[in-house]
């Protein structure tokens, strides 16, 4: 039965943040399991255990104590046991320079956050169902950034 | 040119000089050659004349002798003898005076020869007819015979002296002739060549004289410039040196020593009375700088510091450069001009340009703020009035449910004003990459994006073919897409929207709006928005573009004031210009001008 679960991890160092997003899941009818983590080192932490399942699609804030989004990103994408982990941006920014360098860090996508919960909820539905072979292969800087 | 001819002209002089000499030289030679032979001459006419008066006695005294003897044969008076014998002894002495005057001419040496000859004869027969005589029974015939042959040498003799006057008058005749000819020529030549001198010297005369007023201008000038040099060094605050490399010598000019806070010419000129002033932090960098001016031929320019007399520390600025005049001899120039103000307004910018880096630095933590963590809590509190209108709207009383939508509205109308402060900035940021952009696929970008709103507002918007040049394409795009936007935000609510884009060149000149002070390329791109929408007093116009001004009430018009303000804004990135001119109720023309960039 665990096969038929779309794993989701997310790190975010905000509470009510971590809040909607597993709201958001639970109103969502699709069969994901959500583990949340408080700053970068927790989540790394938990990757890096061997007894871990790895999720499918992980969740990161760029902005987070001890251990930033990009540091992760790049701890991530350096192991190649981690390849098969789709990463998602999550964050509040949405500078120009944020973007470049997580997309050039090897991001699969950068979602902003957004201040309507309905569209979290269509954003956070969309990113999971994802195809993601499909949308790494045709990833280039125009449709790095989520558009709804 | 003047120096070239002052340059040239002693060779010339010399030239004139040797060429007079040698002819005075000339002249000197020919005169003494003519005074020469004019003695020659007058000697010859004394001797000639000595000649012919010791012939006459020569003669005389042949004939003493010969009256003598007459006078003895006839008397038998014994004193008749004396005169004749004396007489001997007079011709000889006679002869050889004659012989000695005339031993310079041959056939005066053979006449005498001849002469000779028949004086010795005439004197042998009058010596056989003594002798004859002497016998009282003398033979009368042969007495007579003898005379006869006495009587024909005398004549002979006579003739003899006759000839040697005539060769003698012939030779003077011929000297004198010589002596004429000779004459003739000499003053004619000495008077020639004493035009050619005198007009040579007259030649250098004007020459010299030429120089000499060139000289003189060129003094004057030398001196005005030396004025003009000295009060060019006091306005411009600088001095200058002279060092000359072939003596080491060194020669300051009076400002270099008013530089040094000293009196003009108070001190002799050295490098060791100069580096008695150099800060002393500064001696051995001055010192180093100073070595390559033997072998360099331009001194680089560098800074250093020096101690007034006063006791005040200025910062000089030393530029120097070799100078080889007409004579080869080697000097050294060099400048010394006193930049404290330059290097103390240059250390005040350095300082303010570190204030302004740190407060650009604060702007940009600034921004961060503002994108970042201005956001986050606002869009937390729209999500939670998302979360509570979607779960407990129905829960709320009427007033409560006013409420929320009230907080919503407020809450989206902060985040557009963070939004386009944020673009504001964006468009303020450093780094701006010029590219090749058609404003073409930039309008036909900007149309897409704003399809929705156009197809709302059933607005036509027509274009002219516009240009591509370098520019940064998203800025130009965001510029496009306010100025269309405005035009559909402010319509008119019961028309047609229409706007219509048209692009031409033009120059400055030209164009009043462009201001006079432009300089550089004249020529422009003129993009023109015209509408057909509420429009607005033309008094705004230039209000308009002010950050955080609106010319409607926020309830009328949803807007922040950013907009146009983040236009004008872009289009100075591209140092272009924007112009607004509206007529109320009639449309708002908007006109962009881009440098056109060759």
């Amino acid at each position: 039965m665990n096969t038929d679960f779309i794993n989701i991890c997310l790190a975010d160092d905000d509470e009510d943040d971590r809040l909607f997003f597993t709201d958001a899941f639970d109103e969502l009818k699709i069969n994901t399991k959500v583990s949340t983590f408080n700053d970068g080192v927790e989540l790394m932490d938990f990757l890096h255990h061997p007894d871990s399942i790895l999720p499918n699609v992980l969740f990161l804030d760029l902005n987070m104590p001890k251990k930033n989004g990009q540091e992760c990103l790049l701890e991530i994408k350096k192991d190649e046991k981690f390849n098969d982990i789709a990463v998602a941006i999550y964050s509040t920014s949405s500078s120009e320079e944020d973007i470049e360098l997580t997309f050039i860090n090897g991001a699969n996508i950068y979602i902003k956050k957004p201040n309507d919960f309905e569209r979290l909820k269509k954003i956070l539905s969309e990113v999971v169902t994802l195809n993601w072979q499909y949308h790494t292969s045709g990833l280039n800087k125009d449709n790095f950034l989520m558009r709804m | 040119m003047r120096y070239i001819q002052l340059h040239k002209s002693p060779l010339f002089l010399k030239i004139i000089f040797i060429i007079s000499i040698a002819i005075i030289f000339f002249i000197g030679g020919v005169t003494f050659k003519h005074i020469t032979v004019l003695k020659k001459s007058s000697d010859f006419v004394s001797k000639s004349h000595d000649v012919n008066t010791e012939l006459e006695r020569l003669i005389s005294f042949v004939k003493d002798a010969e009256t003598g003897q007459r006078g003895y044969l006839l008397t038998r008076d014994e004193s008749f003898l004396k005169p004749y014998l004396e007489s001997k002894n007079a011709v000889k002495k006679s002869f050889n005076k004659v012989s000695k005057l005339t031993e310079n001419s041959r056939a005066q040496q053979a006449n005498l020869k001849k002469l000779l000859f028949y004086i010795n004869k005439r004197q042998n027969y009058l010596s056989k007819s003594i002798y004859l005589t002497e016998d009282k029974n003398y033979d009368k015939n042969e007495l007579a015979k003898n005379l006869v042959i006495g009587r024909k040498t005398m004549d002979s003799i006579r003739s003899q002296i006759e000839e040697m006057m005539i060769t003698e008058k012939v030779l003077l005749n011929y000297r004198q002739q010589e002596y004429i000819s000779t004459m003739n020529y000499t003053p004619l030549l000495i008077y020639l060549t004493l035009i050619v001198t005198l007009l040579l010297i007259t030649i250098a005369f004007i020459k010299m004289n030429r120089d000499l007023v060139l000289l003189k201008k060129t003094i004057n000038t030398l001196t005005v410039a030396n004025e003009a040099s000295n009060l060019a060094e006091i306005v411009g605050g600088f001095g200058s040196w002279q060092y000359n490399l072939d003596k080491q010598t060194f020669t300051f000019s009076d400002n270099e020593y008013r530089l040094l806070g000293c009196e003009p010419q108070s001190f002799i000129a050295s490098s060791e009375s100069f580096y008695k002033f150099v800060h002393p932090d500064d001696v051995n960098y001055v010192r180093e700088n100073s070595i390559n001016i033997q072998s360099e031929v331009n001194l680089a320019p560098f800074t250093y510091r020096i101690i007034r007399k006063d006791g005040e520390i200025r910062y000089f600025r030393a530029l120097g450069r070799v100078v080889t005049v007409s004579s080869g001899e080697r000097t050294y120039i060099g400048t010394t001009s006193d930049v404290t103000a330059e290097v103390e307004a240059k250390q005040m910018i350095e300082l303010r340009n570190r204030d302004l880096e740190s407060s650009n630095k604060e702007l940009m933590a600034f921004n961060y703020i503002a994108s970042h963590d201005l956001q986050e809590p606002l869009r937390k509190i729209e999500t939670f009035l998302s979360r509570l209108v979607t779960k407990d709207y129905s829960n709320l009383s009427q007033s409560g449910q006013q409420y929320v939508s009230s907080i919503q509205s407020s809450a989206k109308r902060m985040r557009v004003l963070i939004d386009d402060l944020l673009q504001f900035s964006r468009t303020n940021k450093g780094e701006k990459i010029f590219e090749k952009t058609d404003l073409n696929i930039v309008l036909s970008n900007v149309l897409q994006e704003l399809a929705p709103t156009i197809e709302d507002k059933k607005a036509l918007i027509t274009s002219d073919v516009l240009p591509t040049f370098d520019a940064i394409p998203f800025q130009i795009q965001q510029l496009f897409t306010n100025l269309i936007s405005n035009s559909l935000k402010y319509s008119k609510e019961n028309s047609a929207v229409e706007i219509k884009i048209t692009a031409t060149t033009c120059t400055a000149e030209n164009e009043e709006n462009i201001p006079d002070t432009i300089i550089g390329s004249n020529l422009y791109y003129k993009i023109v928005f015209q509408d057909n929408g509420i429009g607005f007093d033309q008094e705004y116009a230039s209000k308009i573009f002010i950050l955080f001004n609106r010319l409607h009430n926020k309830n009328e018009y949803s807007g922040t004031g950013i907009g146009l303000a983040i236009c004008k804004k872009i289009v100075e990135n591209h140092r272009g210009f924007i112009i607004a001119n509206a007529i109320v109720n009639e449309g708002a023309r908007f006109t962009v001008y881009f440098p056109v960039v060759s």
